[in-house]
């Protein structure tokens, strides 16, 4: 039976490390040399969602797109026809204001 | 206190097997030690939950590439000795774990197989000692050993100390207490009796013994 084994915590010390950006940038250099790659899956891919609306492909509101999908609805036509109508509008009044 | 990285890319090299016993052992002879957990598959984790977790024993699992690096250093402190287990593959996890050891640990079962894929972890350290400019100490431990060395074991032992390679004596036996760990949690000295538990806990001691010898010897 080998003797107790006991640690005198105090002989360990703590040892400066540099766990800057250029010395972590250096670690990965290192890695790839011998095949050492990212293997964790990146973020999720594709658009994030609009910080205004919250939706990813959303250009309005999703209050104002569901009012201009039933209007659209109601008179038959697509959306991009109210979008056209209201871009008619839109230039009308701009020349108006001059 | 001292950062110490359990690091191969070969899998089923007895990582987490070399891990566990030496952070329990350390605990033991009066260390605190922080077990970080960077292997997908849990080990660690799965370990810690089977029964309470030993006295002096910490574990923070799911420890990312991102994150490594500042949770070694929030750790890397007066008071506690860090173990670091990462899973068995070539990965950036691992160049930026190995980049805060004091110690880096490499298990390796005395197969050529594990002798071939486990010396890329040794290249590796010498890559980073260059980049960084500081001596990284590396020390192979073999693992799942039989008490009279193969062959192939005594060839690949001569190999590695022919080119210089710490080996650290004892090296771990197979044994059934060392699998039973995960099965039943806690340390060597808490779990149901599995073989010659005697033996066991002498080989896992002697091991972390050879360990802290190698902590203290590095300069500081």
């Amino acid at each position: 039976m080998s003797k107790p084994f006991s640690i005198d915590v105090g002989g360990l010390r703590s040892r400066a490390k540099d766990a800057g950006t250029d010395a972590v940038a250096k670690a990965d250099a290192a890695g790839e040399v011998h095949g050492f790659h990212p293997r964790e899956p990146r973020g999720r891919p594709g658009r994030k969602p609009s910080p205004r609306t919250g939706q990813v492909h959303a250009k309005v509101l999703p209050h104002v797109s569901e009012e201009i999908a039933e209007e659209a609805q109601r008179r038959g036509v697509t959306q991009g026809v109210l979008i056209e109508e209201a871009w008619a509008l839109y230039c009308a009044r701009q020349s108006r204001e001059g | 206190m001292p950062t110490i990285v359990i690091a191969s890319p070969k899998g089923g090299a007895g990582k987490s097997t070399t891990a566990v016993l030496l952070a329990t052992e350390l605990a033991a002879a009066g260390a605190e030690v922080t077990l970080l957990d960077c292997d997908p598959n849990r080990s660690i984790t799965l370990w810690s939950e089977r029964a309470p977790v030993p006295r002096r024993v910490a574990v923070l699992s799911g420890v990312t590439e991102a994150e490594i690096v500042r949770v070694i250093k929030a750790r890397d402190q007066d008071g506690q000795i860090v173990v670091v287990d990462l899973e068995g593959v070539a990965s950036r996890l691992v160049s930026r774990a190995i980049s805060q050891a004091d110690l880096v640990l490499t298990p390796m079962r005395a197969t050529t197989l594990d002798a071939t894929i486990g010396v890329r972890a040794l290249a590796l350290v010498a890559e980073e000692e260059e980049a960084l400019g500081r001596r990284i100490p590396l020390a192979v431990v073999f693992t799942m050993t039989r008490a009279v060395r193969s062959t192939q074991h005594k060839g690949i032992e001569a190999s590695l100390r022919t080119q210089g390679v710490d080996l650290i004596e004892p090296s771990l036996m197979e044994r059934a207490a060392f699998s039973a760990l995960f099965e039943f949690g806690g340390d060597l000295r808490t779990m149901p009796a599995q073989g010659r538990m005697e033996g066991a806990i002498e080989n896992a001691r002697e091991f972390a013994r050879a360990v802290h010898a190698r902590l203290v010897a590095v300069p500081a």
